[in-house]
């Protein structure tokens, strides 16, 4: 089991017939994703790695029944080519592209919630369940089929947590990249309920960052969680950033530091992390055992 | 991207927010002759990208001509906070009879656009925020639902505004509402909006910060030639440096040089040197996807630094790739010689290509490389900062 993808989701890639779309979709599709097509407008009918390029998602859905997208597209092109998916019906939609406007993420999170279309990113670098399905950039090296999930806002972090977890013989079920944007399509919250509700998945590792309070919203979930959270939050030393005014301070309060984070994680009851080392401690402490052979070291 | 007050000011004006009449005074040599032509008494402002700006002594008043050339030509020499003063409001001091906090933002946890009023404006309002948040009312919106009328009255009326200034109020409120939509705003702010002693409701402060991602599409901003704007305060010669060549740097204290992929580990790469007793002598983030070039140019920096003993490198291909990390590094080395160690980790994407481009490398001009160390995937992370951290020690 995993959570959002696994080896039966049917995949299109919007902008495939670009660089990094054509890029990405080699990669995807080495590793295994179903990549039943893509979108180009203008480009219907042609294909790209055998995958069927259509121009619009309608007619990828009727054709291929995609239910999952993957944007590969500049940022000013994102709300649209977004908001044509959710219309289309597609369930899962991860948005790779950083830089989107703030209000164009409001307006995809906001059809998005109402069709009841979940959106992953922007600035993420996708989600990957081990040995079933790779959506995104993600490098395929460190991760291995387990039973830990991963919510990060950061790729290289997801990296460094799940070559941890692959080589302490813990390896994942699900690694999800909530993105980097200021204003994220879906939240820790969100994916921590998702989490919670898998069978396959023993406990979650999240990494937080300072700024924002989706950490601290996260704190209420873990509370209500069946299974153990690890969390971590990077920027504890980082000295301190610039201010936005009055009203994001008085809108997050003191919020959004790494001390408030942590703070609010463990009240949450959240085990907390200092390196990656701690997690594999962490979770023999928890009674989870590694379902993995651990690989002699090279 | 934030403006200067009094390009804010434009904005609000532009938009139906009743503004003071105000003159701007950018260099001295224009001062005398702008301060001859206002009525005097006046507030002058120092003209600057970061808050708390009266607390620091960057306004002052005059009761004439004489006393605010003087005052002028202080401002106009000061720091504030370590931010250049770029110019001078001079404002007409106003009556006052209360002030009042205005503001719009995204609220991120609940996706909304939410405006914020509160009776108790003025320079402690954060405070009063903390302390007493029932002293700020707030209206959140969907983004492109409409600000109805009825939402603005319920809005002043709770903040105990009646009749003509409630009036006011309601269409000075739609106006901000529209003007953080318009130009792709992340914030704007009226703190005070005055309600002054003949009972009129006036803009005396404007802020306001445009989401940068979407100043491709605010034609009219970029009319305004709104140019580089440094939002961190005064950089030193190397953040300078780094933000010509478009890296986001910034100088710390310590004498470990960080050289990290992607920002998120840039962050907490420097945690991990903290965490075992190093000090980082920077951050810096490579952004996604780096060319070679702008790799070589990231070590350049750290080469140049004095402070830097030891360069710690990390770097975990995804979208940023280990061949291209490889060949900037190499190509560093190869145009600057090797003068401080480099102690780094390598792995992700294309790491095994990235890996036989160092050992050729290495193989042609092993003395290039005598000080480089480079593990991959079966050293976690935290050895490989242990191993900096003592190296650092070792040459304190």
């Amino acid at each position: 089991m995993a959570i959002l993808i696994d080896e039966t989701s049917n995949v299109i890639v919007q902008g495939i017939t670009g660089g990094a779309g054509r890029f990405h979709t080699e990669r995807m599709l080495s590793y295994g994703t179903r990549i039943v097509g893509g979108t180009s407008p203008g480009k219907g009918g042609e294909d790209v790695l055998g995958a069927p390029v259509f121009d619009t998602v309608v007619e990828a859905v009727r054709e291929t029944e995609a239910d999952t997208s993957v944007i590969f597209l500049p940022a000013p092109a994102v709300l649209d080519a977004a908001i044509e998916a959710i219309h289309a019906g597609i369930e899962l939609i991860v948005v790779v592209p950083e830089h989107i406007p703030i209000q164009d993420m409001l307006r995809i999170r906001k059809e998005a919630h109402e069709a009841g279309t979940t959106v992953i990113g922007g600035n993420t670098a996708g989600i990957i369940s081990p040995g079933k399905a790779n959506i995104g950039i993600m490098p395929q090296i460190a991760f291995e089929e387990g039973c830990v999930g991963t919510i990060s806002r950061s790729g290289s972090i997801t990296y460094y947590v799940a070559d941890t977890l692959t080589n302490s013989g813990y390896g994942e079920t699900t690694c999800v990249g909530l993105g980097g944007d200021p204003v994220l399509g879906s939240t820790f919250a969100e994916i921590l309920e998702f989490f919670d509700e898998d069978e396959a998945t023993r406990a979650v590792v999240m990494m937080g960052e300072i700024g924002g309070v989706y950490e601290e919203q996260a704190a209420q979930v873990i509370d209500q969680m069946s299974k153990p959270v690890i969390a971590m939050v990077g920027g504890v030393f980082a000295p301190p950033g610039k201010r936005m005014g009055h009203a994001g301070a008085i809108v997050e309060g003191h919020l959004g530091t790494a001390k408030s984070k942590l703070d609010a994680l463990r009240a949450g009851g959240a085990h907390t992390a200092d390196t990656f080392l701690d997690i594999p401690r962490i979770l023999s402490e928890q009674g989870i055992a590694p379902v993995n052979k651990v690989q002699p070291q090279l | 991207m934030r403006l200067y007050e009094h390009e804010a000011k434009k904005l609000f004006a532009g938009s139906g927010i009743p503004c003071p009449e105000e003159r701007l005074i950018s260099s001295l040599d224009e001062a005398a002759g702008i301060l001859a032509d206002c009525t005097y008494p006046v507030v002058l402002k120092a003209q600057v990208l970061t808050g708390g700006r009266g607390k620091a002594g960057g306004i002052k008043f005059a009761d004439d001509a004489g006393s605010a050339l003087a005052e002028t030509t202080k401002l106009l020499k000061m720091k504030v906070r370590g931010f250049d003063v770029n110019a001078v409001l001079v404002s007409p001091k106003i009556d006052i009879d209360r002030e009042i906090y205005l503001g719009v933002t995204i609220d991120r946890t609940i996706y909304k656009q939410t405006m914020m009023a509160s009776a108790a404006g003025g320079v402690d309002i954060e405070s009063t925020a903390a302390e007493n948040p029932d002293a700020v009312v707030r209206v959140d919106l969907d983004v492109d639902q409409r600000f109805h009328a009825f939402l603005a009255v319920s809005l002043g009326k709770s903040i105990g505004l009646t009749g003509e200034a409630l009036k006011q109020f309601v269409g000075v409120a739609r106006n901000l509402m529209a003007v953080f939509r318009k130009y792709d705003a992340k914030l704007v702010e009226i703190n005070p909006l005055v309600l002054t002693k003949s009972g009129e409701l006036i803009a005396a402060d404007g802020r306001m910060s445009i989401d940068d991602d979407a100043m491709y599409r605010q034609k009219s901003l970029l009319a305004l030639n709104l140019g580089d704007r440094h939002e961190e305060g005064e950089r030193t010669e190397r953040e300078r440096q780094a933000k010509e060549w478009g890296i986001p740097y910034l100088d710390l204290d310590g004498d470990i040089g960080m050289f990290p992929g992607g920002a998120g580990y840039g962050i907490m790469g420097n945690d991990f040197v903290v965490r075992y007793g190093g000090k980082p002598a920077n951050f810096m983030d490579s952004g996604g996807g780096p060319s070679p070039e702008r790799i070589a140019r990231m070590l350049v920096l750290l080469d140049e630094n004095p402070n830097v003993k030891v360069i710690f490198g990390a770097r975990f291909g995804g979208i940023s790739r280990c061949d291209d990390f490889a060949e900037g590094v190499i190509k560093f080395l190869r145009e600057h010689g090797l003068s401080k160690p480099i102690v780094m980790r390598m792995t992700g994407n294309m790491w095994k290509e990235g890996l036989d481009m160092f050992e050729a490398a290495r193989g042609e001009s092993p003395e290039l490389f005598k000080d480089v160390k480079i593990y991959g995937i079966e050293t976690p992370i935290e050895r490989v900062v242990e191993e900096t951290v003592e190296r650092a020690r070792a040459l304190a």
